[in-house]
């Protein structure tokens, strides 16, 4: 088996465009881009919930991913 | 592979996402932010949930976007200017984000021993469908959720239809 990845990163990965969402939440001067960053925001944690889903093998909380 | 496929697409997502915050103007944003969709739908696909990447690469990266490129043209929004910026989101901002940034990823490399190891395709693996499974778990025992979540985006058609409608004198 090749190298595996370990959860942690995914999350880390999750975190990271979470904070790009927020820091360009903040800075962004138009509605759109702020809305863009907003929907940044919302794949991060849908990312993160993909990542719990896949460590419990339970499909219920990527049920709950939605925009 | 599953080391490859993250890095590759991990690389690229948060470069779409770097991107997506130093461009200036909208619709290289917006071309930016699918970058990063399509690249999170790879990500999805190599945990396990392919449904949720198809899913992702449609809705996001064919509907949301279209709509967000559309809504850019409509307005004609340009370039946008160069301000000085509130000097509260450069103070609060970006250290603000920062520190969310930190305490997340300390937590989840403090927890690493605890949160294993994924790999590709996950229990899936084992025959299972993924869309069957989704559905059996969707229309039994979260069946409250999904009709309040219907509830809720006809409470959306209805505020948009009411926001939209022209006042008559």
């Amino acid at each position: 088996m090749a190298a595996q990845v370990p959860t942690a990163y995914y999350l880390v990965l999750a975190a990271i465009l979470f904070s790009i969402g927020v820091g360009s939440f903040f800075i962004k001067r138009n509605l759109i881009t702020v809305f863009m960053s907003i929907e940044l925001m919302l794949n991060a944690v849908n990312l993160s919930f993909v990542t719990f889903a896949h460590q419990w093998h339970e499909v219920k909380a990527r049920s709950s991913s939605s925009s | 592979m599953q080391l490859a496929l993250f890095i590759i697409f991990g690389a690229l997502a948060v470069a779409g996402a770097l991107n997506l915050l130093l461009q200036r103007h909208p619709i290289n944003s917006a071309l930016s932010l699918v970058v990063v969709m399509m690249s999170l739908a790879v990500l999805y696909w190599s945990l396990g949930a392919e449904f949720l990447a198809a899913a992702q690469v449609i809705v996001y990266s064919g509907a949301i976007m279209v709509l967000f490129v559309f809504v850019i043209m409509l307005l004609n929004a340009g370039k946008e200017e160069k301000t000085s910026g509130s000097r509260a989101a450069y103070i609060a901002g970006f250290p603000g984000a920062a520190a969310i940034f930190c305490l997340l990823s300390f937590v989840f490399l403090s927890e690493q021993k605890a949160l294993g190891v994924a790999n590709l395709g996950g229990h899936l693996n084992s025959g299972l469908n993924n869309i069957e499974e989704l559905s059996r778990v969707l229309f039994t025992k979260l069946l409250l959720p999904f009709e309040v979540t219907s509830v809720l985006i006809l409470v959306a058609i209805l505020g948009a239809v009411v926001l939209a409608r022209k006042e008559d004198q």
